[in-house]
């Protein structure tokens, strides 16, 4: 059996998936990246190939991926996460033909192909507003956890209005509201509304349709799910692996590498 | 604090001045059959779209009445709020209403947005105007004239209607009638401001450059007759000059916490296309085209878009701050707004040499808390008035 | 390939000297009690007025731009921004501003104080509030040309702009008859016009040399070697020898199917500015991929001449007017500008392009969004929008560019995977 590993190695968490090559996921791997990048990618591999139960060599190809791409050494290629995001998204949904993707720093929009590969793709701006580091400064500043923030704002009867979705700003203006005695949930309402805003705006660039497909961490947060869903009038298609979206793609990147030799240049 | 109009009134033309339906164009096109054409800051010469049978009106963007959606994703985080949200209300088609649109070389985005306009809009007539930026050339009268003349065959051929000396004449009397009423309320205001708050003002002058001047002049002189006949005490204030907002409008409640927070604000920049032109544009003589021409180089404010080697910006900053008397200068530069924040650096070294003492402050037209700017400016007065 | 192919050009070394000399007058003229410094700016400059009347054209976008390169622009900027200038205002200026009020001592050179602060206001805004501040700090005597923006639906300058500018240098050879006590010599500007209009020429012939496959050079990152001498040294007579060498050599490059790089893989057209403090760093993000521009727009803020255009030694002050009024990129409107990327695509045969948006210079960055949305989506061109800036290395972020410019490259060539 051929077997094909993808390591996504983010700022904050590094994930992995192991595919056979009948396309099924074999195993995923969750870790802190840490201080030393490299480590974090080797024990990755180490945990998918531990729990697939295979041996290293029966691995017929690794892709990195992810900002710390070019630290998994030992990886044969590298592609950039809005290629495996991609890949990744039509594998879970094949009729994605846009991938929203929204992560600590970034935020993107991905126009797709049949074929899971990139027609077009958009970013945020050089500066981190509206990505997954304004949900955690907000929630900081409410003394939240990330993981409770999405029910909340579900429960907003008078969203707030923000006047910015800057992550430095986002806290003075918080606790502003906080200070005029608004609902907390009020407040997360406004919070998850700015970033939907902001991120439809992005899928705007690359033209809107469907199927969407959201993928990366934010996606677990059903406040954000609903806020965009709302603002485009159409469903999201939301996998459970939505955070392992970007390793799923490169493993499949790394299978077809293994069975064709065909790879990326870089 | 006291007001001039009466709390109901004054709501009332808020809500109107605030209304990016524009209800009031859209009015007076179904009553008079006319077209009107919107214009972005600065200045624009509006006696040739009046004169040309058209409503010109002042465009200040979306203020903090609307969500940009779309417009972002064609100007960079770095681009000033007033260029995104003009374009997002076009592409809500919140400006169907104008048969034109009217651009001019103020910055390198307003000029930008010109062309994308342009490509948004392709059945959208659009203009851009060139101002000299060498007023003190002997060339610069000739050229101006001459890009005003080129003006009324464009707006003529919007309107339908080719313009005659006569009609530009009469327009300009208009038009100098509505400045001189400007120049009163900003005369009163400045000797005594405890008649007239700087946010109802700011709505008159709004209204202004918004009605057509044929009911804008009767609102200005019912406002001005209130003005003066009202009873009121000076409180112990900070007497202000308020510089940097020529183009992107602060909201009114921004205008509005800067005096409550303990400031009288003398004069102010707000809206400066309204009042441009110091003089009577008649009083310049000449034909009318060379009159306004004329208007523009030789008898207008300093703006931060106008480059005149002659007449230095900052050294108009202390006269004026002489002139009215003012205790201090709050400079109140729009985010990103590269003419006023280029400017704030030679202000800044004038206003230190001259011991003025100044406050710093930045706003968005989409702000919607003013908590920090307030507790600044609170700040600021009281180490003024304690010092 | 035979062994004559591995022929080395020599031009970016004599580049190299030239700008040294240049650098050496400059600081003379610095040290000397004589004032013959011209500032002025790089877009549409009206260079053969200046070297008529033997004056020496100070650029402060080239000196700011070698502070970048050098990796010694930070603290200048740092200096401005205590003085009052914001952290949203242009780096160029900052640092230039930063530079004089330090000492005028660049490194590469001495900064002179000006004779003239000529402001060719060439589309940029900027310009005009940075040579006021010039102004204002040197007290120089400062004169603005004021160049009507291209604002017609034909796209053409009017007549009357042509005359307004024409009449405005007529009043800027008054001046530097006063600063300089000479007597303006008509045949002298007729003689830079002449040296001006061959260089146009030789450049036009150079730029089409990318058309063919492998480009002989790159059209970003080795053209703005060219651009210093083109600018700085335009209307003399060694700028003139340089150019014929580049031309000769580039010649025999494209004859030999040499490139700039081992194998040319992708051909790009880019847009806007590069970022001068990463420049070498910015070009290996594009060289792995074996990606090689082979048209810019930036090669073409001081002058279009691709397209045909050359200065009239019979009507020097008409063409210099007509240079600044349109034969450039920045005072052409913006969709003059999607035109010219357009025709790049087209003409250069080009499989993508790539923006680079810098926040200092908005006349270049402002509204590139819609830009990248009419090629993407209009023309279904592959586009891709990236950001830093020109100036301030603050901004410079490699593994978010990194990011973005691997994505676009492997969509690219994932196209051309599928597509043989």
């Amino acid at each position: 059996m051929l077997y094909g590993v993808g390591v996504d190695v983010g700022s904050t968490q590094t994930k992995g998936a192991l595919i056979n090559e009948r396309r099924e996921i074999v195993a995923r791997s969750l870790i802190d990246t840490g201080a030393n990048v490299s480590r974090a990618a080797e024990r990755t591999f180490d945990n998918l190939v531990e729990a697939a139960g295979i041996s290293r060599s029966d691995v017929g190809s690794v892709v990195g991926t992810g900002y710390g791409r070019y630290k998994v050494t030992f990886g044969d290629t590298q592609v950039t996460e809005i290629s495996c995001h991609a890949k990744g998204a039509c594998y879970a949904f094949p009729n994605t033909r846009t991938v929203v993707d929204i992560g600590g720093q970034d935020a993107k929009a991905i126009q797709v192909g049949e074929g899971g590969e990139v027609r077009d793709f958009s970013m945020n701006d050089k500066c981190a507003a509206g990505t997954g580091r304004f949900l955690a400064n907000s929630a900081e500043a409410l003394g939240l956890t990330l993981g409770e923030i999405g029910e909340l704002s579900l429960q907003a009867r008078h969203p707030v209005r923000l006047s910015t979705v800057c992550t430095v700003f986002v806290e003075s203006d918080i606790l502003s509201y906080l200070a005029q005695g608004k609902r907390v949930e009020d407040i997360l309402g406004g919070v998850h509304a700015a970033i939907a805003t902001r991120t439809v705006s992005l899928m705007h660039r690359v033209g809107l349709e469907q199927e969407v497909t959201f993928t990366g961490g934010v996606s677990r947060n059903i406040g954000i799910v609903r806020a965009l869903e709302e603002k485009l009038g159409c469903p999201l298609n939301v996998s459970d692996d939505a955070h392992y979206m970007g390793a799923i793609g490169a493993a499949l990147f790394a299978l077809e590498r293994a069975q064709s030799g065909i790879g990326w240049a870089a | 604090m006291a007001t001039v109009m009466t709390e109901s009134r004054a709501e009332a033309y808020r809500e109107v001045i605030e209304d990016r339906a524009f209800p009031t164009v859209r009015t007076y096109k179904e009553k008079t059959g006319r077209a009107a054409v919107g214009y972005f800051p600065v200045y624009t010469p509006v006696e040739l779209v009046h004169a040309s049978g058209m409503l010109p009106v002042a465009l200040f963007g979306g203020g903090n009445q609307i969500e940009l959606a779309h417009a972002d994703s064609r100007f960079q985080s770095f681009v000033c709020s007033i260029v995104k949200s003009t374009l997002e209300l076009g592409l809500t088609d919140k400006l169907d209403c104008f048969d034109g649109m009217v651009f001019h070389s103020i910055c390198d985005p307003a000029r930008n947005l010109a062309s994308v306009f342009k490509r948004n809009f392709p059945d959208k007539p659009v203009e851009f105007i060139h101002f000299p930026q060498n007023p003190g050339s002997p060339s610069a009268l000739a050229y101006l004239e001459g890009e005003y003349q080129r003006l009324v065959g464009v707006f003529g051929q919007w309107s339908g209607h080719q313009v005659s000396d006569a009609q530009l004449a009469a327009s300009i009397e208009l038009y100098d009638r509505v400045r001189a009423l400007l120049r009163e309320l900003y005369a009163l205001r400045a000797a005594s401001p405890e008649r007239l708050s700087a946010v109802d003002s700011y709505v008159l002058t709004r209204c202004s450059c918004l009605l057509p001047p044929e009911e804008s002049v009767p609102l200005l002189e019912g406002a001005l007759a209130g003005a003066r006949a009202l009873e009121a005490k000076t409180q112990d204030r900070v007497r202000v000059v308020l510089i940097g907002a020529f183009c992107e409008q602060p909201p009114l409640d921004l205008i509005d916490s800067l005096e409550r927070a303990g400031c009288y604000i003398l004069d102010d920049d707000f809206q400066l296309g309204t009042r441009f032109l110091t003089d009577d544009v008649a009083s310049a003589g000449g034909p009318p085209l060379r009159a306004l021409a004329e208007s523009y180089l030789n008898h207008s404010v300093h703006a931060s878009v106008k480059h005149d080697l002659r007449k230095p910006r900052a050294a108009g900053l202390l006269d004026k701050v002489r002139d009215l008397h003012a205790d201090a200068v709050i400079f109140l530069g729009a985010k990103f707004c590269e003419p006023a924040l280029f400017d704030y650096a030679l202000y800044r070294r004038a206003l230190e040499e001259h011991d003025i003492p100044h406050l710093f402050l930045e706003f968005e037209e989409k702000m919607w808390l003013y908590d920090r700017v307030q507790s600044e400016v609170e700040t600021f007065v009281e180490s003024m008035l304690f010092s | 390939m035979s062994a004559t192919a591995t022929f080395e050009a020599s031009f970016h070394d004599v580049a190299r000297d030239l700008m040294a000399r240049y650098y050496e007058e400059m600081t003379q003229v610095a040290k000397s009690s004589t004032p013959r410094a011209v500032h002025l700016l790089i877009a549409g400059n009206p260079v053969e007025l200046v070297r008529a009347f033997d004056l020496l054209p100070v650029f402060p976008e080239v000196n700011d731009l070698q502070l970048a390169v050098k990796k010694k622009s930070l603290p200048y900027i740092q200096k401005a921004e205590e003085m009052g200038y914001s952290t949203d205002n242009c780096a160029y200026v900052k640092a230039d501003i930063g530079l004089f009020m330090s000492g005028r001592e660049a490194g590469f050179a001495t900064i002179p104080v000006p004779a003239v602060v000529l402001c060719n206001y060439v589309g940029c805004s900027v310009y005009l509030h940075w040579f006021e501040h010039l102004a204002e700090y040197t007290n120089a005597p400062a004169f603005n040309i004021d160049v009507p923006f291209v604002r017609t639906p034909d796209g053409e300058p009017r007549a009357e702009d042509v005359t307004y500018v024409v009449k405005q240098l007529e009043q800027l050879i008054e001046l530097f008859e006063k600063v300089t006590g000479k007597k303006f010599e008509y045949a002298r500007l007729q003689r830079t016009v002449e040296l001006s209009s061959q260089v146009g020429e030789l450049w036009c012939a150079i730029k089409q040399l990318t058309k063919q496959r492998p480009a002989p050079f790159d059209a970003y990152f080795d053209a703005v070697n060219f651009m210093a001498p083109l600018y700085a040294l335009r209307g003399t007579e060694e700028c003139l020898r340089f150019f014929e060498l580049v031309y000769k050599q580039l010649h025999e490059k494209a004859k030999l199917g040499q490139g700039p790089l081992p194998e040319e893989k992708i051909r790009y057209v880019i847009e806007g500015p590069p970022p001068w403090p990463y420049l070498r760093n910015f070009r290996e993000l594009f060289s792995r991929w074996g990606a090689v521009a082979v048209a810019s727009t930036y090669s073409t803020v001081g002058g279009l001449w691709e397209f045909g255009f050359k200065h009239d030694p019979a009507h020097p002050l008409e063409s210099i007017a007509q240079h600044m009024l349109k034969e450039n990129v920045c005072n052409r409107n913006f969709l003059q500008r999607y035109e010219q990327i357009g025709r790049y695509v087209e003409e250069w045969g080009a499989d993508g392009i790539v923006i680079h948006s810098v926040k200092s210079c908005r006349l270049f960055s402002a509204g590139q969004g819609d830009m990248r949305e009419y090629f993407a989506r209009e023309k279904g061109w592959p586009t891709l929008l990236i950001e830093s800036d020109l100036e301030d290395p603050r901004y410079y972020s490699q593994a978010q560019l990194q990011n973005r410019i691997d994505a676009f490259f492997e969509g690219i060539e994932h196209r051309k995977l599928t597509h043989v």
